[in-house]
């Protein structure tokens, strides 16, 4: 196997048929490398969630080839399921299991049989040693999402997929997620993790699928996308100010007007905001509230898309 | 093999930890059994004591509660949880899996029936034999299967576990009074009568009350036997096609 442990070749995906027949991926072409944390980031209803099933071998392509670790994913699905770990969106827990015999029992799908050394040890790494004889259905929302990334690793699996991992999670939640991703991807698994938040996958992914309306239309590194939107950072302050003016500024490529707020697009804000603050001195007027936003993953939703990322 | 094993036990606690419906399915067919002695305890059906007549009857009604009501609720839950969806994202064969819960439904439903037998032979000092309980046995695990088939394909049609409750409830009850269950088939009408022979559960009960009332295998055994298995057969099949591993979109 060389370096691409996921090939995925025209691969198109429909649900339902007849007058009724959605496509929920067209002609989608894209490639996970070893090692990699790959994200496929669009909005919800994109096309997500399907392409990762067509991955796991839970539907069926309307046309196009999947391959797992080299296994073509129709021709021989038992051995390409055998490669995987995966979290489903909606996590099912099996709830009158306790944390230990879920950890057994998924692991043991796989055929992979852990000793209670072994499940002790993955308990306590994602710090469910406490819950260990608790029953799935006791646990707290935080504990379940973490037992769902336990088990989506009991079977030790080199190449993970993990849909939505953090969605309705508290910001803390979310972290001590991101923390456990990262160190899962330090033992040197691939991993591949959907979201529709901006932060998730840039603050995660090495390399990010945009995926929208079933097709993935752009994929590189996040620095690139953005980089490839040619844009600059914005100051967006409550400033009242004539836009001329404001305009001189050094470094000030474009300024206008959003509501309330004066958005001033400028490459140097290190230079323009103390000249915006010599500016409010000679009027005579404050400045008011100053907030700096760099180009983000949003702005190449919208640049490739026309739409917001976040409805 | 092991797989097979761990998957078995996993079953097994996920419906016995579902604590209350496992015993409210046995009160019932003991409740029935202490009601009954009291109404029909001197009565007697074509020379056997009531008692002995009707215990092997609600060792059978058990097992059709137990089929059509929590083997089917339990896969229709199991696939609206998701938990199917994940089953079938492993590399587990469909046939290990099926086998596994047959396996479970059979040795539950077994153990219930066992509790069942020694509360009658305790309080009732029901005459049951040792010979008549093992001749007893195969044919109490084939009324399981074919029962719990029955279950499978409600739960296949039913687009909810609210619904496959009900559709369970309505077979339960029918099912258990016009077969030859707990109300011997003289005081059924005669159409019924007639109608009866053809229903699995009436056969099962056939093949599962002459070696628990004196020991030996069932007169009509051949006929009861192929009544069954066919039932078994055709059930299995059509549970089979409406197999779904997610609930419909």
């Amino acid at each position: 196997m060389n370096g691409t442990v996921i090939q995925v070749d025209g691969l198109s995906a429909t649900y339902g048929h007849g007058a009724n027949l959605v496509q929920a991926l067209r002609d989608v072409n894209l490639e996970v490398q070893l090692g990699e944390i790959f994200g496929l980031l669009g909005p919800n209803g994109a096309g997500k969630t399907t392409l990762l099933s067509c991955v796991e071998g839970l539907h069926k392509p309307a046309g196009g080839r999947v391959r797992v670790g080299g296994v073509d994913v129709s021709r021989d699905p038992t051995a390409a399921k055998q490669k995987l770990g995966i979290q489903l969106q909606h996590t099912a827990l099996l709830d009158d299991l306790t944390v230990a015999e879920l950890v057994e029992v998924y692991a043991a799908l796989y055929q992979v049989y852990l000793s209670a050394d072994q499940v002790s040890r993955l308990l306590h790494r994602f710090d469910l040693s406490e819950n260990r004889n608790k029953l799935a259905r006791r646990l707290s929302g935080g504990q379940k999402q973490r037992l769902a990334l336990a088990l989506s690793v009991a079977n030790d699996p080199e190449i993970v997929l993990l849909d939505e991992p953090t969605s309705g999670l508290d910001p803390h939640v979310r972290r001590a997620v991101w923390s456990i991703i990262r160190e899962l991807h330090s033992e040197g698994r691939t991993l591949v993790i959907t979201t529709h938040a901006m932060e998730e996958a840039e603050a995660l992914c090495g390399r990010v699928a945009i995926i929208d309306n079933g097709q993935a239309i752009a994929c590189d590194t996040p620095a690139r996308l953005i980089a490839g939107l040619d844009a600059s950072p914005v100051l967006k302050t409550s400033f009242d100010a004539p836009l001329e003016r404001v305009q001189a500024l050094p470094g000030v490529h474009t300024t206008r007007y959003s509501g309330q707020y004066l958005e001033i697009e400028t490459s140097q804000p290190q230079v323009t905001l103390p000249a915006l603050q010599e500016l409010a001195i000679q009027l005579g007027r404050s400045i008011g509230d100053v907030m700096l936003r760099q180009p983000n993953l949003e702005d190449v939703f919208l640049k490739l898309t026309g739409k917001q990322l976040s409805a | 093999m092991k797989r097979f094993i761990v998957l078995t036990k996993a079953m097994t606690f996920m419906h016995i930890r579902n604590r209350s419906t496992l015993f409210w399915n046995l009160a019932f067919p003991v409740f029935l059994l202490v009601i009954y002695s009291q109404i029909f305890g001197t009565m007697d059906v074509g020379g056997t004591d009531f008692m002995t007549w009707v215990v092997p009857g609600v060792v059978v009604l058990n097992i059709l509660t137990f089929g059509l009501l929590s083997s089917g609720t339990l896969m229709v839950n199991m696939r609206e949880k998701g938990i199917l969806r994940r089953l079938q994202a492993s590399p587990v064969p469909a046939g290990q899996l099926v086998g596994s819960y047959l396996l479970v439904n059979v040795l539950i439903a077994v153990l219930q029936s066992t509790i069942i037998l020694v509360f009658a032979a305790l309080v009732f000092r029901i005459p049951f034999t040792l010979v008549g309980a093992l001749r007893a046995f195969p044919m109490i695990v084939l009324a399981i299967l074919a029962f719990v088939a029955q279950g499978q394909v409600i739960s296949g049609v039913a687009a909810t576990a609210g619904v496959a409750v009900a559709v369970g409830q309505i077979l339960n009850f029918t099912q258990m009074f016009i077969t030859d269950m707990i109300m011997p088939m003289d005081f059924m009408p005669e159409w019924i009568q007639k109608v009866a022979p053809y229903l699995p559960a009436y056969a099962t009960v056939q093949l599962v009350r002459p070696p628990l009332m004196d020991g030996h295998l069932s007169p009509d055994l051949w006929p009861n036997l192929l009544v069954v298995a066919a039932y078994i057969l055709l059930a299995s099949i059509i549970a089979a096609r409406l197999f779904r591993w997610a609930p419909k979109a």
